[in-house]
Parts: structure tokens; C-alpha cells; sequence
């Protein structure tokens, strides 16, 4: 069999082992494998899965992933998140749907300690959906917002997705974040600019909330500082080229639990909590970055990607259009597959058919963030979207995803604006790193 | 949803947890190391040789170690979509077979695994800063790896077929 034709019958038995429910670690590392035999030998193949474990379990930019989600969870039983939805909350007092924008706004700060869209709808679930509906929030807006704004999570830095794409990809870390900073500061204003809509097109949905005094939005803003000091000096660090993204992970860690202790809010069982979960998680994924290096290093063998670049230039299709193809194909796997899970699969096929038309790996990382953004709130398997209702089950399903659709147009166009104007993502990383 | 797995007996229990405590003692290494470097580095110029050597070492612990309580949960990432067309006994089925895939396959990476760790032994491999001998890392990922591929086993013992 020709190496491209069992590059594209794997993909397909890949994907008949995750929809039969195999775990994406398990399915990726078998059909990796398994394709490297077919195509290498036993030996060969053998050989490259005895060191792509502990290969991938040692490179240094990913000691990150579990520190950063770590933090997210210290931050989050430290009641940092309420900090910061209560100060949008009373901020944005008297205008109407302003639970709503207060939700996507403390999402997308939330989501800059975080990293994880996932845990970032939970938290805001947790904290959000029951203050909307006792203002007589509609069930749909308020969950649509807590969704759309979760999903902020991955595009922000600390993302923990762009650090996982920078390590297949080989790309850097710290230029990755900052191409996620503007487009993420766009999407959290294209949601805001939803919710505003929506607010006026059914304003029986959104309730004016009373309006606080000035004096009482002056004491908002100090509750948040917490999270200021955290974002500042972790995030920041790294932009002003102080520490390197690992550094950045553990001293967020360490600064979060000294806030918690200092401040009285960290238990020992929150902490504890915090900690198996972040283990867990990190952990999971790990399994998954293994399996797919294993997974990549096949799919390089039979030349598939090769091939499909080729194919694309032999139809004289524009860039455009192998883009929009790309995006297409991101959004209709996105209903169906995780996103980490997508994205290590995807992206060792879709770079270099990428990259041979001229476009920038660092800009293909933002756009593959934002098309996973659109799948983790995509109907009938957004990710978010049974987050929030597995903390309010009592919310129909029909509902979440009425809610959701709205803010869908939000990041479909920033992909056409990103599209049009890449520099929205290269400009940052240029501006600092050169 | 999975259907809900019995519990574990008692050696698989204190495997779990030993290999969790270590994950955590690896990411505490890592935190305290790492922000020790930089308040060193930053104030008194003198940043700690082979900080970068104790996270890579560090990270493989966590990683081989921290995968058994993900079996032991079953919170390995899976995609779920066809539960709600299988009841619970097709759906315990697929789990099963899921769980003989991945044991399956925690022992392929165990045997593939241990000829670079006997190589790294033989040759005496180390780590450039500190000097580690780098089969006491390899050595650490192999328990990891052969405990979680016990976990998962015992994992697939407590399960039922219809779930309960």
C-alpha cells in the first residue's frame, strides 16, 4: 500500500477507534504505531515508541501545562473568580445585560490565570449562572454568555493549548502568547458587542440590575487585585522577557498560594482538591501529546501532508481557499472531537499544507485556538455547553443551545478579520520579540 | 456517562496513592526549585546550576506517575458520543474493551521503553547540568508506567457489565 494511502486509512481507523470510545491517548498510540510498523518495520517503529514518551514527558516548555492549570484550580477555590465577577457585576450595574458582559468579562480575566476554557465555564457557572437568573435573566443569555466567555480561556495566554501547539510545532511559547493577546481582547469585545444586542433585541431577557454608586464601583475595582498582581507579574514576566514561561507557571503557583493563605481563602481541602485535579488534567493530557507525537511521526512517514499540499497547488486553489477549507474541516471536527485532542491530530497534517502556501505557523496557532473556541460552543457537543449543564441540570439543553448561537457569529468573524488582517496576530509577537 | 466502576482493592489503592503522592512531590520539586532560581537569580545574582536539569527529571516523574489516577478515575480524554444510542451494558462493553486497549498498550510502552533505559544504564547517560544519571529517570518513568498499567488492570477487574 502506498504510504499516503495508509496515511489517510489510518486516519480513518483513528477515528473509528474514538468514535467506538477509545481513548484518544490509547487510539493514537496504537494506530501510530501500527502505521510506523506497516510502513518502517518492526524495529524502527519499535524503537521510536520506546523514546517518544519520555522524550515528550521531559521536554522542559511543557512543565507549564501542569502549573498553569494548577494555579487555575488554586485560583479558583482561593475565590479569585468571584472576586472578579463581583467587581464587573457592580461595574457594569444599571446597564442592561450587564450580568452578561460582567460574565464574559470576568471570564476573559479568568481565563488569563487559567488557561483552560473548560475550567473557566465551570468557575463561572459556579459563580455567574445562579446571580443571572435570580435578576430574572433569561436561562438561554445567561448561559450562552457564561459559554461564550469560558471559551476565552484558550485564546488568552496563559493558553494551554497554544503551549502544546508551540510544542509539536516547534514554535515559541512567549510569541504564541502574545499573537493570542489582541485577538483575545477583540473576541471578549465582539461578545460584549453580542450581549449588548441581545440586551436591546429582548430586553425582557436582561433586566436592568439597580445601579450602584460611584462610590461603591471605586471599592469594586479593589477586589480584583489579586488577580492583577497574579496576571501581572506571571504574564507579564514573560512579556517583558523577565522569566521563561516555566518560571512564569511556578511563580503564579507559588504567588497564588501565598494569596490564598495570606488572605485566608485557601483551605487545606481546596488545596488539596486543587491539587489532584491538576494532576489529573495534566496528566490526561500528557497521555494524549505522547500518543500524538507517536501519531505525527507516522502521518510525516507516509507523506499525507506532502501530498496534500501538493494536491491543493496542482488545482490552483488560492490560499484562501485551502484556508477556508482548513477552517471548515476545524469546525465540522470540532462537533465531534476535543479540542486538544484535534488539534494534536490536525496539526502535524494541516502546518505543512499550511505553511507551503505562505502562511505563518504563529497566525495558523491563533486561528486553530479560535476554531476550537467555536467547537467547545458549537451545538450538540460543545464541550461548555454541558459544563454549565452539569452545574445546573435543572437548565434544558434547548435552552444552552438557543443561548449559544448568537455569540457563535463572534468568533466566525474574527476568523474572516484574522483572515483579512493577519498582523491582528503577528503584530504583538514582532513588536516584542522582533 | 461511564458506568460507575466498583472500588479498588487494597494494593491497587496504596499503588494509586504512592504514585499521586509522588506526581505532587514532582510538582512541588519543580514550583520550589524553579521560583528558588529565579529569587537567586534575580536577587543575589547567583541562580541555582542544574534548575533546568530538576524540572526535565522532575516532569517525567510527574507525568509516568500522575497517569495512574487517571485510570484509576477513568478520566482519560474520550469521545462520548455514542453513549446516549448504546444502554449501559453496551456501554460498559466499549468501556472494557477501551480498558484492554490501553493496558495493551501501557505494556507495549513498557517493553518498547526498556531498551533505551538499558541503553542509558550501559552507556551511562546524564544529565548535561547536574550529572544525573539519566537511567534513575528512566527507571522512575518505567515504575510509572508499569504501576498504571496495574491500576488500569485492576481497574478492569472491579468493573460489571451492566454498571453497577
Amino acid at each position: 500500500m502506498a504510504p499516503p494511502i495508509l496515511g489517510a486509512v489510518s486516519v480513518a481507523v483513528l477515528f473509528a477507534m474514538l468514535f467506538l470510545r477509545v481513548p484518544v491517548w490509547a487510539a493514537l498510540v496504537i494506530v501510530g504505531f501500527g502505521g510506523n510498523w506497516a510502513l518502517t518495520g518492526w524495529d524502527s517503529a519499535f524503537a521510536l515508541l520506546g523514546t517518544t514518551p519520555f522524550d515528550t514527558a521531559s521536554i522542559y516548555t511543557l512543565s507549564v501545562v501542569p502549573l498553569f492549570i494548577l494555579t487555575g484550580g488554586i485560583a479558583a477555590v482561593s475565590g479569585l473568580s468571584t472576586d472578579l465577577f463581583r467587581a464587573a457585576q457592580v461595574l457594569l450595574s444599571g446597564l442592561r445585560g450587564g450580568l452578561s458582559i460582567a460574565t464574559i468579562c470576568a471570564s476573559a480575566c479568568f481565563g488569563a490565570v487559567c488557561g483552560s476554557s473548560i475550567a473557566t465555564a465551570a468557575t463561572m457557572s459556579r459563580i455567574a449562572l445562579g446571580e443571572m437568573r435570580r435578576a430574572g435573566y433569561a436561562d438561554s443569555i445567561a448561559t450562552g454568555s457564561i459559554a461564550a466567555g469560558g471559551s476565552l480561556g484558550i485564546l488568552f495566554p496563559p493558553s494551554i493549548i497554544l503551549v502544546i501547539y508551540a510544542a509539536i510545532a516547534e514554535q515559541s511559547v512567549p510569541k504564541l502568547f502574545a499573537a493570542g493577546l489582541l485577538p483575545g481582547v477583540m473576541l471578549t469585545l465582539l461578545y460584549i458587542g453580542v450581549a449588548v444586542v441581545m440586551a436591546h433585541l429582548r430586553p425582557l431577557e436582561q433586566p436592568v440590575a439597580p445601579s450602584a454608586s460611584f462610590g461603591e464601583r471605586l471599592r469594586a475595582l479593589r477586589g480584583p487585585w489579586q488577580f492583577l498582581a497574579l496576571f501581572s507579574v506571571s504574564i507579564g514576566g514573560i512579556y517583558a522577557g523577565v522569566f521563561s514561561p516555566t518560571e512564569a507557571a511556578s511563580v503564579a503557583v507559588a504567588g497564588a498560594i501565598v494569596l490564598g493563605v495570606l488572605s485566608r481563602r485557601l483551605s487545606r481541602a481546596g488545596f488539596t482538591g486543587a491539587v489532584g485535579q491538576a494532576i489529573r488534567t495534566s496528566c490526561a493530557l500528557f497521555a494524549i501529546i505522547i500518543g500524538a507525537n507517536v501519531f505525527s511521526s507516522f502521518m510525516v512517514q507516509t507523506q499525507l501532508p506532502t501530498l496534500l499540499a501538493d494536491t491543493a497547488k496542482a488545482l490552483a486553489l488560492p490560499g484562501v481557499a485551502v484556508m477556508a477549507l482548513v477552517i471548515v474541516a476545524y469546525i465540522v471536527m470540532g462537533c465531534f472531537l476535543e479540542g486538544i485532542g484535534m488539534i494534536l491530530i490536525t496539526v502535524p497534517v494541516f502546518l505543512p499544507l499550511v505553511k507551503s502556501f505562505g502562511y505563518d505557523p504563529i497566525w495558523f496557532a491563533i486561528i486553530v485556538v479560535i476554531v476550537v473556541e467555536v467547537g467547545l460552543i458549537h451545538p450538540p457537543v460543545g464541550m461548555n455547553l454541558f459544563v454549565i449543564q452539569a452545574h445546573a441540570p435543572d437548565v434544558k439543553i434547548g435552552a444552552i443551545y438557543r443561548g449559544i448561537l448568537p455569540f457563535l457569529l463572534a468568533p466566525l468573524a474574527l476568523i474572516i478579520v484574522l483572515l483579512l488582517f493577519p498582523q491582528l496576530a503577528l503584530f504583538l509577537p514582532r513588536v516584542i520579540y522582533g | 456517562m461511564s458506568p460507575e466502576p466498583g472500588p479498588l482493592p487494597l494494593w491497587a489503592r496504596l499503588l494509586v496513592r504512592v504514585q499521586t503522592m509522588l506526581a505532587v512531590l514532582a510538582a512541588t520539586v519543580i514550583v520550589v526549585f524553579t521560583v528558588a532560581d529565579v529569587v537567586l537569580r534575580y536577587g543575589f545574582d547567583h541562580p541555582i546550576t542544574g534548575a533546568y536539569d530538576v524540572v526535565q527529571a522532575m516532569l517525567v516523574v510527574l507525568v509516568f506517575h500522575g497517569i495512574a489516577p487517571v485510570f484509576d478515575s477513568r478520566a482519560n480524554i474520550t469521545i462520548d458520543l455514542i453513549d446516549h444510542l448504546l444502554g449501559r451494558r453496551g456501554q460498559a462493553a466499549l468501556v472494557r474493551v477501551s480498558d484492554v486497549l490501553q493496558i495493551a498498550a501501557l505494556g507495549l510502552l513498557f517493553w518498547a521503553m526498556l531498551a533505551p533505559a538499558l541503553q542509558a544504564y550501559d552507556y551511562d547517560d546524564r544529565m548535561l547540568e547536574l550529572g544525573l544519571k539519566l537511567w534513575v529517570v528512566w527507571a522512575a518513568a518505567l515504575s510509572g508506567v508499569a504501576g498504571s498499567a496495574l491500576v488500569a488492570f485492576a481497574r478492569l477487574r472491579r468493573s460489571s457489565w451492566d454498571g453497577l
